[in-house]
Parts: structure tokens; sequence; C-alpha cells
């Protein structure tokens, strides 16, 4: 199963990945949109209705998580866009070329995972400009450890997407894939409401989702609070199952990307 | 596919030639390492399908069927993609891009997005992608399907340009008589996953002695009484039944025989000249795979027919065809039968077609959902500008 990688291969399917992403501007301008429609209106509307959370504004406290919904929804997709090279033909010409499956599907991750994380960037900037985040040296190495977070985070979720677009070969089912696997993602991450707060089974539903401990590190880096459920090293904890995940979750999507059909 | 085995000469242009579904990408795809063979192997430029699948991809260019270019990207970004792909180093791809993108007369264009091109001009960017790499042989999987007939005569120009000039060896499939006859050195008439016939176009048709008369009638349901009644004549060699005239496409015809019919010689080199010997480079060889049940018999697709009423034409290879069509049409008339039209020319690929398969070739077949697929390729070659 193991097959030699090539360093060139796995560079050009990243740079391609990249190219895309710059030349449709209408659709990073419309996720940045939408992310600052729900910072604008969940965080300064909803905030003022609510007050705070531990200790800092409610857009404070949402805005990792708004950061985190454009990383889960860039990635996934990125990832299920095997779905179109696929119907699209590009697939064919990849897979004709004396390169093997797993270095284009490195390509494909890694692509995935810069441009949903450039996506991560911008939000991030956003969030900043409406004042979500305090102006501390620790901000500063905050979000430059937050970009390296967003490559970790991304990587796995790009991995599930080229899973189920190796599984699937309809895009109706596009909208299951969004109904059922996006939005619960994005909904259990935390981003609206603390952990602490919230009943039993929905705390073990949201321990049960690998971007809870995405945007709760998000979080940690950005505004310096995080989750007491963890423990005292929970940050360790979020990084060791974010690793994991992204093993997995990579090794699944190479596995069944190199048994899919043309 | 079911056991076919052939050879190629290097230099050579070789042409699948067989309607949809009879298994010419099938046999391109197995031997392009993209499909495994059942069983039996091949070997491409001296390299076996099987055991060296990437030194295979190497030899090999590959021009789709279906479009593969990434539309998103220019045609300058589509080649460097490809070349990176195929590891040429910065200097020598750059060049060569330059110089395919010249062959194909698409220069001017190298930076604009090929969502902007003609359907012409995405065929003659996949051609010039499927060489960049210096490929041994090329593989073009129904080079021309929906492109009009000048872009198809451009195609047709600049493929024969690079087997003359970069001597590269082709394989090409299509289901177009015309493009095989003016493009190849071999045909290869392929039928139900079975090779059924292996030769030069000019002998292939040579094998029809005497001219081809196509009678084509107002009432589909007098033909079989014509046809019984032909069939007791001994100076027809044979008759068929078609649902249309297969004189139709004589214009395009006319057009090459004017050009001087560039193909015919060159294929005498001598064919099948022993697998593996001297410098022969060999492809093909024993390739198996569990065959389909037809699903229909000859002579009932041809006596029911495709279309509301059934077949109409008749065609008889006769000597002299000529002198006898004052003979045929009183024949047919003291039947008392209303002829539409005769026509009368020379035994065609068309013909040799009918006459192995006892088919016409243009006899759309293959299931619904592949009419649907084809359709959209015709019209996605057609393309927006």
């Amino acid at each position: 199963m193991v097959q030699p990688l090539s360093g060139q291969a796995i560079y050009v399917v990243l740079l391609r990945e990249l190219k895309r992403y710059w030349r449709a501007k209408s659709r990073i301008v419309a996720s940045v949109a939408q992310s600052f429609f729900f910072l604008a209106v969940f965080g300064l509307g909803l905030g003022g209705f609510l007050g705070g959370v531990r200790g800092s504004t409610y857009l404070s406290y949402i805005a990792p998580g708004i950061i985190g919904m454009g990383l889960l929804f860039g990635s996934v997709f990125s990832g299920v866009s095997v779905i179109f090279d696929r119907q699209f033909g590009f697939m064919k010409e990849m897979l004709v070329a004396p390169v093997s499956r797993t270095s284009i599907i490195f390509g494909k991750i890694l692509g995935g995972a810069a441009t949903a994380s450039i996506q991560g960037v911008l939000l991030m900037a956003v969030a900043g400009v409406m004042g979500a985040f305090q102006p501390t040296v620790r901000l500063m190495f905050g979000a430059l450890a937050a970009i390296g977070l967003m490559l970790l985070i991304t990587a796995g979720f790009v991995g599930l997407g080229v899973a189920i677009g190796s599984t699937i070969t309809d895009f109706h089912a596009f909208q299951l894939i969004s109904t059922f696997v996006m939005w619960p993602l994005f909904m259990l991450s935390g981003v609206f409401f603390p952990i602490d707060a919230v009943p039993v089974p929905l705390q073990v539903a949201m321990l049960l989702d690998p971007m809870f401990y995405g945007v709760e590190l998000l979080r940690w880096c950005l505004s310096g609070s995080i989750t007491l459920v963890l423990g005292p090293f929970g940050w360790l904890i979020g990084l060791g199952v974010l690793i994991g995940f992204n093993a997995l979750m990579v090794g699944l999507g190479t596995y069944l990307f190199s048994r899919a059909e043309v | 596919m079911d056991g076919i085995s052939f050879a190629l000469e290097k230099g050579e242009i070789l042409g699948f030639l067989g309607p949809n579904g009879a298994g010419k990408t099938t046999t391109l795809n197995m031997l392009s390492t993209l499909l495994r063979p059942t069983s039996g192997t091949a070997t491409v430029n001296g390299h076996d399908i099987i055991e060296e699948p990437d030194a295979v991809r190497r030899s090999i260019g590959f021009v789709f069927q279906d479009p593969t270019l990434d539309i998103e990207l220019t045609g300058n970004e589509n080649m460097d993609f490809h070349g990176r792909l195929y590891g040429i180093k910065k200097d020598l791809r750059q060049q060569r891009i330059k110089e395919m993108l010249e062959v194909v007369q698409l220069s001017d264009r190298a930076d604009d997005l090929v969502k902007t091109y003609s359907g012409g001009m995405k065929r003659r960017l996949e051609i010039a992608r499927g060489l960049l790499h210096y490929p041994k042989i090329l593989f073009l999987d129904e080079p021309t399907l929906g492109l009009d007939p000048q872009t198809r005569r451009s195609i047709w120009e600049h493929i024969q340009r690079l087997n003359r000039d970069e001597d590269i060896t082709i394989i090409l499939t299509t289901h177009y008589t015309e493009e095989a006859d003016y493009l190849c050195d071999r045909a290869l008439i392929i039928d139900f996953g079975k090779i059924v016939a292996l030769d030069t176009p000019d002998r292939l048709k040579a094998r029809l002695e005497g001219d081809v008369v196509s009678l084509t009638f107002k009432e589909p349901k007098e033909i079989a009484n014509i046809r019984a009644m032909l069939e007791k004549k001994d100076w027809i060699r044979s008759i068929n039944t078609t649902i249309s005239s297969n004189a139709h496409n004589t214009m395009s015809r006319m057009m090459h025989t004017m050009r001087g019919m560039p193909t015919g010689e060159a294929g005498m080199s001598g064919m099948m000249s022993g697998l593996g010997g001297g410098d022969v480079r060999q492809v093909g060889g024993m390739l198996k795979r569990p065959r389909q049940t037809p699903t229909h018999d000859k002579a009932g697709e041809n006596d029911r027919g495709g279309s509301e009423g059934g077949p109409r034409c008749l065609n008889l290879l006769v000597d002299d065809g000529g002198r006898r069509i004052p003979e045929i049409v009183k024949l047919v008339d003291e039947a008392g039968v209303v002829l539409e039209s005769v026509e009368l020319h020379k035994p065609t690929l068309d013909d040799v077609f009918l006459t192995t398969t006892g088919r016409n070739i243009r006899d759309e077949r293959g299931s619904f959902m592949e009419m649907i697929r084809r359709h959209r390729i015709v019209r996605q070659a057609r393309g927006r500008r």
C-alpha cells in the first residue's frame, strides 16, 4: 500500500489548489462576509442580550468559533472537491501520470489545508478589526500559534473531505454531507456556548467532536481562556486529539482515494 | 475485450474503428495502465503494463475522450502542471511548452484561462499537453468527437504533422470511418470486444471488389421482399440492410480524394511483422475481459431497426455498378415498389465495416446513459466562446 512520494507532484497539486483558490475571489468574499455577519449579529446582537462569557465579551468568546467555522467548511469542501476533479475529467490527467496516488492526495490535503488556513487568517483579521481580541503582547504570539494550529485542524478535515469525496460520486449528496457532517461538527464545537454550561449528554457529544478541541485551542491562543472540563492540561489533550484525528483522517482519505475508481 | 492481440510498428498511425461500446476505450485504458486486464498482458514501448506501469506511463501521452483540462487555469498553467507532474526540469519544461504551444498554434492564447477557449482550441491544447513529456506513443481517444468539419480537418493535420515531424507512434480510436481512412496507416475494426479486421484502409476497401449501390425506399415494409428478390441475382455479391444510406458522407470523402489520400502506401510496410522481432515496437498482446453477452442478434437489429419505420435502405455490392443501375431500378419498378433515391459509390470503410460486422457503424447502440454522456461531450466540445 505504501507508494513512493514525489515532492514535485505534491508541490504542483498544492500549487494548483492555491491558484484556484486565489482566482475564485467571489468565494473568498462570500465566506468572509458570512463570517462577518455571524460576528456582527451573534457577537454584538446576542452578546448585548447575554452579556459576557468567562469574563470576556461574547464577541471575543465566539470569534475563535466563527474562525473555526471558516476552517471547517473550507477544508471539508476542498477535500470533497475530488468529486469535481473526477466529474470534470482533470482527475484522469493526474492519474495517468507516472506518480503515485498518495503524492496526489498529499498535495491535495496540503493545498486544502493551506487555502482553508488563509481563509482563517482573513477571518482572524476581520474579528480583530471588530475588536474581538485584546491587543496584548500575548496576542502576537497567540496569533502566530493560531496559524500553525489552523494548518493542523484543517489537514484532518481535508482528509475527511477526500474520504467522503472518494466514496460518494453524486453531487446531490452534497446537501446530505452539509446537514449531517458539517453542521453537527460546527454546532457542537462550542462556538456559541461554553461546554460547562450545558447538560451532560450534550457535553459528551461535544467531547466527541474533534472540532471542539480545535475551537478551544484557538480560543486559548487568541483570548487566553480555555474550558476547565479538560483539566489543567486541556491544551495538551486538545493537541493530542487533533494530531490523532489528523493521522486517522489523512490515512483514511489516502486509502479510500487510492482505491476509488477513476 | 475478448482475447485480442495485435502489434504496432514504430512511427505508425493505427486506428481502432468500431461503434460505441465496441471496446475501443477499454483497450486504451488497459494499455495506459488505468485499467487492469482480468487476464493477459501487453507490452508498450518494451515495458509490461502490469509489471512496469510507471515506465509505461512515461512512454505514452493520452488524450482522453472527455475533456481533462482544468478550465480555471490558463493554457500555459495546464501545460506547466503536466510538465511538473512528469518531472521535466524547469528550463527544458519552459522551452518545450513554448514549442508545443506553437505547434498547435495556441501561443497567443497561452495566458488566457482555458474556459475562454473554443472546443477545437481545448482539443489542440490537450494534444500539445499529451506530447509535452516526449512520449513515444500517443493515445488519442476519439480526437475529433463533436468538432465541426473545419476544426476536425485542422486536428487531423496536426496529428499527421506530429507523426511525421516528431516521429510519434499514434493509436487513435474513432467511429468516423473517414477519419480512419484519412489518417491511419492501418485500421483495426473492432466489434463486441473482438478484432474483425486489421489492414491498411486501401486493402480493406480492396477486399470489396466492385461498387456499392445504395437503394433508399419510401416504404420500409417492402424492403424484405425486394431483398429476397435481389438475393437471387448472381451478379450481386452481397446485400446489407441499413436504416439510412451508407453513402451520406460523400462530401468529406470527395474532399480527401481530391487531397490525394496521403495515408495508403505508408501502411504497406509489413503488417504484423512478428511479435517482438527486430526494431518492431510492440504494443499489444493478449487482453481479456469477460465477454459481454451480445444483447441483440445482427439480423434482428437490422430488421427491426432503431428509428421509426425501420430500415429503409439496401446496400448492394455489385460489379460495374453504374451499368447495373438501370436493371436494378427496372426490377424494383416491376415489383411495384417506390424508390426514393439510388446512390452509387466506390466501397468505403463504412462499407467494409458493414460487410464485416453486418451493421452500419453509425447505427447508435449502447446504453441510454452512454448516449447522454456523449451528447454532453459533444455539447461541451462545441463549447462557449
